[in-house]
């Protein structure tokens, strides 16, 4: 059977597939889960990503941009898999969930880094599940022992630490996946506008004061950059990303998506650091003991 | 010092070939009224070592010093003749050859009195070219002992193996990362059924360990200059981002990448990864990096480490080639059937090619050698496999494919080896040819095997959608009646055709190709391995699907045919190139350089200033830039203006609004000519052809002469536009002449029906003769009253235009004598 190269879109997912004789390959995008952000775009090393940005229709809140991938370009490498902050792309290969960059350790793994100790939770509290935007905590008593727990789906959360934040009892420790900062620039923000607002996943991110201007909260946003995208006016809103939480890893690869996702000061301190750590373990290793 | 010609004529009967038509008795009489013929005999085999005799004893006692024999085509026996008349002591080109086999007796035999008539007439055109005929040296050119071949399959293999053990330097060039060609990709070969690669592996090693072959692979062939023992070929060593003297192989760098790409050498059934070989055995081991898909993570390059193999900078390479012969064995591609196609194949997951399925049983594979179906990865238990998938079939491919029954009995026979009982083969075939050594016994083999064959072409295949079995239809021509297989598999013995890059190749190298796409050779039966180019030799399925064994000895054949040019320091080549006249050349008042630009070597220097020069190594000899030269300045040996004068004069002397004048070029039309009559198609008697050697060579007063002596009609004879010009540009130069001429002709007032430019090729006998029927035809519509009234006007203007011409013409003649 010759190679076949195919795409099929639902409402609910999109899917791009290389079906050859004895292997096939497929790569998932769960529409419910993208909110069009640009990191999968940003970091795609053959650009088959694409974004669309929403149209506008007056009078009604402005939808999320959408993605949409080139099944001629997608080499189902899974690094978009690998970095979506909400988890909405799965690469599969003869059915089972693979990411070859991971295997190989091209490219490294982005921490969820969520820490929740139940034991400090009261049995009638649920704020956290509340106040989740994308629906991810579920609290629960087991009936028998009395004991709180809390589930996160871990896979599909951004760290937007909401919960954190929202927790009385500070039991849920969180740490942001992708560091840095957002700013708008309300003199070049034009008024009335307010579709960063709209296209925001997290509540509270972005609000807009009484005089009608916008501001940003710097403590939930993930710099995730949906609101760059719609935004109609160039540097009203300036995001800049300096590192991200993940998992060691030694790949060209990567440098080269940080460099693209933060930028190239931002690629060349974490080199730096990386550096630092290997000349810390060699010399760990040659005199046996830590040297700063 | 100018000696008088003693021009002897030797007619041949050839047998009852050319004596069963003409009249041998009067044809020589009328020879010996010919001025300056001092000698005519007739002999019943003038090749044959008597008539050769007969030759020499009458150069020698008649003191002849021009030799035309009235025999068959010159593009048969001229050479045989001009080596005769040379041990005679004569130069060779003092020889001419009269056609009156393929252009006379063989095309009209049931009218042997004109054909008489037209023979006198072909000896009368070849004594007058014989008088003005002049000596000449060939031109010895240096050869370069290394030879580059030109596709690293098994024929270009062997080819250079056998070159290199000769002695001679081998540049084997690949366009592939390895070379092995297409036997690589096959798990068994017919009918021994022993493991392709491995009779074949070791030859590749032995290719890549021989100290005079150099493997330049991952490479494409840029541009070929020069001519036989000194082309200069440019090649481009495409980047593998791999220092390949320092890779050792051991492919850890592979096993550290994490991206898979189809493998096209699977088929695309099978993956490979971005840094890796195509198949384990490849040669050289060379591992490449496809940078389209790399995403550059660099973990090859520790894996690497400190061998150091990677290098992500590399660039193309240009590098320059000399050498003295290049042997083309660029392969064939398989026919992969268009979307739509009857078989259901890119539709039907089930439905499979002949080299997929290759692919699939080889143990090496991508399913480990086992035969999977795409839909459910299962085993099937009945196979369908359905021959001539575009071969024989007239809307797609004409030809036989060659090697397909054999391989789709290897096929079943593998099938019913690997599973027995649990298998039902059903093979749907037109005929069943096994006609070499060894193959009548494979099919029976299959036969008792319990292998089912139905005679009868595959109308249509189609899919069960729950199950995914192919429903294939077919008529059984032996019992005359309409058959349905329901088969869990189907496997298309697809079409050996030309590959995608022979256009390319045949371009860059000025060699031919047939309708069919493969290269052509010399001649079908003697030069199987030549090119019309000298010193370009094709070997294997390049010019037409071939087996194995097939190839091997074609490959062995084209290092022999190639040692024969290597094996000398120096080669004669024919001296027939241009001549420029310094006194005349008007580059030396204005600027012009015309000849340089129209000449399709680039044979032509140019300065301003000076008179134009020709590269004699370089000319090939097409006498293009002889006929644009506004003043006349160039001159072609051995097809001289002068000389051709001489044969439009001599043809048209008697009753010329008879007579159709054709000049037609040497490689298609006149070899179609030929053609024409050794088919034995019969045409009227009316052509008068004059050979050159490319319609390039035509000028346009010899078309003015002819309608100025009252020719009938005349004919511009070429090969087909665009590519099929034995001299790359000729024809076109001609088109774009005789179209102008054209117009002044039928201003004039000319029918324009009496002058024709034609393009025929050497394989188009019957269009010749039927382009000779309808012309002729034409010709007798028109009326002699009609074209000689036409003619007696146009002749006054005719007479002024070439009177400016043909006193310099018999002038330069003159002092070149």
């Amino acid at each position: 059977m010759p190679m076949k190269i195919v795409k099929t879109e639902t409402e609910d997912e999109l899917a791009v597939y290389r079906i050859m004789h004895a292997r096939h390959y497929s790569l998932l995008l769960d529409k419910n889960r993208c909110i069009g952000c640009e990191i999968c775009q940003t970091v795609c090393p053959r650009e088959a990503i694409e974004i669309k940005k929403p149209t506008k229709i007056e009078g009604q809140e402005l939808t999320s941009p959408s993605i949409t991938i080139d099944e001629n370009k997608c080499q189902f490498c899974g690094i978009c898999n690998t970095i979506c902050p909400f988890g909405a792309l799965t690469l599969k290969i003869n059915d089972e969930r693979t990411v070859p960059v991971l295997r190989t350790e091209s490219f490294p793994q982005i921490i969820h880094e969520i820490e929740v100790d139940a034991t400090r939770c009261p049995k009638d509290c649920n704020d956290c599940e509340e106040v989740c935007p994308f629906d991810l905590i579920k609290v629960s008593v087991d009936r028998n022992s009395g004991k709180v727990n809390v589930e996160i789906d871990k896979d599909h959360c951004p760290c937007c630490r909401l919960c954190e934040a929202e927790c009385p009892y500070d039991a849920i420790h969180t740490r942001k996946i992708i560091f840095g900062s957002i700013t708008v620039n309300n003199e070049k923000c034009p008024d009335g506008c307010r579709d960063c607002v709209d296209v925001c996943p997290i509540p509270g991110t972005l609000y807009t004061s009484t005089e009608g201007k916008v501001h940003a909260n710097e403590f939930p946003c993930i710099y995730c950059g949906v609101c760059r995208i719609v935004c109609p006016v160039e540097g009203a809103l300036e995001i800049q990303r300096t590192s991200v939480h993940h998992t060691p890893v030694h790949s060209g690869a990567w440098n080269k998506a940080l460099e693209k996702l933060a930028s190239t000061e931002g690629m060349a301190k974490e080199l730096r650091s990386k550096l630092i750590v290997k000349a810390q373990e060699s010399v760990r290793r040659r005199l046996g003991k830590e040297v700063r | 010092m100018i000696e008088e010609p003693r021009i002897g004529v030797f007619v041949c009967h050839c047998g009852l070939n050319i004596a069963g038509v003409i009249d041998i008795e009067a044809l020589t009489e009328y020879a010996r009224t010919l001025p300056n013929v001092v000698y005519a005999v007739h002999n019943r085999y003038t090749c044959s070592d008597p008539g050769q005799e007969e030759i020499r004893k009458g150069i020698d006692e008649q003191r002849l010093n021009r030799v035309v024999v009235a025999a068959c085509s010159p593009r048969m026996h001229e050479f045989t003749f001009r080596r005769c008349v040379s041990e005679a002591g004569l130069n060779p080109y003092l020889f001419e050859m009269a056609n009156v086999r393929e252009l006379c007796s063989w095309c009209h035999p049931s009218n042997p009195e004109k054909a008489t008539e037209k023979a006198k007439e072909i000896v009368k055109m070849a004594v007058a070219k014989a008088r003005l005929l002049q000596s000449l040296t060939p031109i010895e050119v240096p050869v370069t002992n290394k030879a580059l071949v030109l596709g690293g399959g098994i024929a270009g293999m062997n080819a250079a193996l056998d070159l290199a053990e000769m002695g001679f330097k081998v540049y084997l060039v690949e366009k592939k990362e390895s070379i092995g060609g297409h036997m690589a990709q096959l798990d068994k070969t017919f009918p021994t059924l022993d493991c392709s690669i491995c009779i074949e592996g070791p030859k590749m090693v032995d290719v890549s360990r021989h100290p005079n072959i150099e493997i330049i692979s991952f490479s494409d062939i840029l541009s070929v200059e020069g001519y036989v023992g000194n082309f200069k070929v440019k090649v481009r060593k495409n980047p593998r981002y791999i220092v390949g003297d320092n890779c050792t192989g051991c492919g850890e760098c592979k096993d550290v990448c994490p991206i898979e790409y189809p493998n096209e050498w699977d088929m695309n059934m099978g993956v490979r990864k971005t840094i890796s070989v195509p198949f384990d055995q490849a040669v050289p081991l060379i591992y490449r990096i496809d940078m389209d898909y790399c995403i550059e993570c660099y973990k090859c390059v520790d894996a690497c480490g400190a061998r150091q193999a990677i290098d992500l900078s590399q660039e193309p390479e240009e590098i320059e080639l000399e050498v003295g012969t290049i042997i083309v064995t660029t392969g064939y591609d398989i026919y992969i059937p268009p979307e739509g196609n009857l078989y259901g194949y890119g539709k039907y997951s089930n439905v499979i090619t002949s080299l997929e399925f290759e692919r699939l049983i080889l143990a090496a594979g991508p399913t480990a050698g086992h035969v999977i179906r795409a839909s459910d990865g299962k085993r099937p238990r009945t196979v369908g496999l359905i021959q001539c998938v575009g071969s024989r079939d007239v809307s797609s491919y004409e030809y036989c494919s060659g090697f397909c029954c054999m391989y789709t009995l290897k096929h079943t026979i593998q099938l019913k080896e690997h599973y027995g009982d649990d298998v039902e083969v059903y093979v749907f075939y037109m005929d069943m040819r096994s006609n070499f050594k060894g193959y009548e016994e494979f099919y029976r083999r299959a036969l008792e095997m319990g292998v089912n064959f139905i005679r009868g072409r595959v109308s249509e295949i189609i899919e069960d959608s729950e199950t995914k079995n192919l429903i294939i239809r077919a008529e059984d021509t032996l019992l005359g009646e309409p058959i349905e297989v329901e088969a869990e598999l189907a496997v298309l013995a697809t079409a050996a055709v030309s590959s995608t890059g022979a256009g390319d190749v045949a371009k860059v190298l000025n060699i031919t190709r047939g309708t069919d796409g493969f290269f052509m050779e010399s001649h079908p039966k003697l030069k199987p391995i030549d090119t019309p180019v000298d010193g370009i030799f094709i070997a294997g399925a390049c010019q037409g699907p071939k087996d194995i064994p097939y190839s091997v000895s074609q490959g062995a054949g084209a290092a022999a045919r190639a040692a024969t040019i290597l094996s000398k320091t120096s080669w004669q080549i024919e001296p027939i190139v241009s001549v420029i006249d310094p006194d005349r050349c008007r580059n030396v008042r204005a600027k012009c350089g015309i000849c340089a630009q129209k000449c399709p070597y680039g044979a032509i220097r140019v300065e301003a200033g000076k008179p134009a020069q020709v590269i004699a190594a370089t000319c090939h000899g097409c006498g293009t830039c002889v006929a644009e030269c506004p003043s006349d300045a160039i001159t072609q040996m051995h097809f001289t203006d002068a000389q051709i004068f001489a044969q439009i004069d001599a043809a048209l002397e008697k009753s010329p609004e008879d007579k159709i004048l054709g000049f037609l070029c040497n490689w298609c039309s006149y070899a179609g000519a030929d053609l024409a009559g050794t088919s034995r198609f019969e045409y009227p008697p009316t052509l008068r052809a004059i050979r050159v050697m490319c319609s390039g060579r035509v000028d346009r007063d010899f078309v003015l002469e002819a309608f100025r002596r009252g020719a009938g009609m005349v004919l511009v004879g070429a090969c087909h536009l665009p590519y099929d010009c034995h001299y790359i540009s000729g024809n076109w130069r001609m088109k774009e002449r005789m179209e102008a001429l054209a117009k002044v002709l039928e201003k004039l007032g000319i029918s324009p029906e009496r002058f024709r430019v034609e393009y025929v090729s050497a394989a188009e006998g019957v269009i010749f003769a039927e382009l000779m029927r309808e012309m002729s035809g034409k010709m007798e519509e028109l009326g002699r009253q009609r074209m000689m009234a036409e003619n007696e006007k146009v002749k006054p203007y005719l007479d002024r235009m070439m009177a400016r011409k043909r006193p310099k013409q018999r002038v330069i003649v003159q002092t070149r004598k």
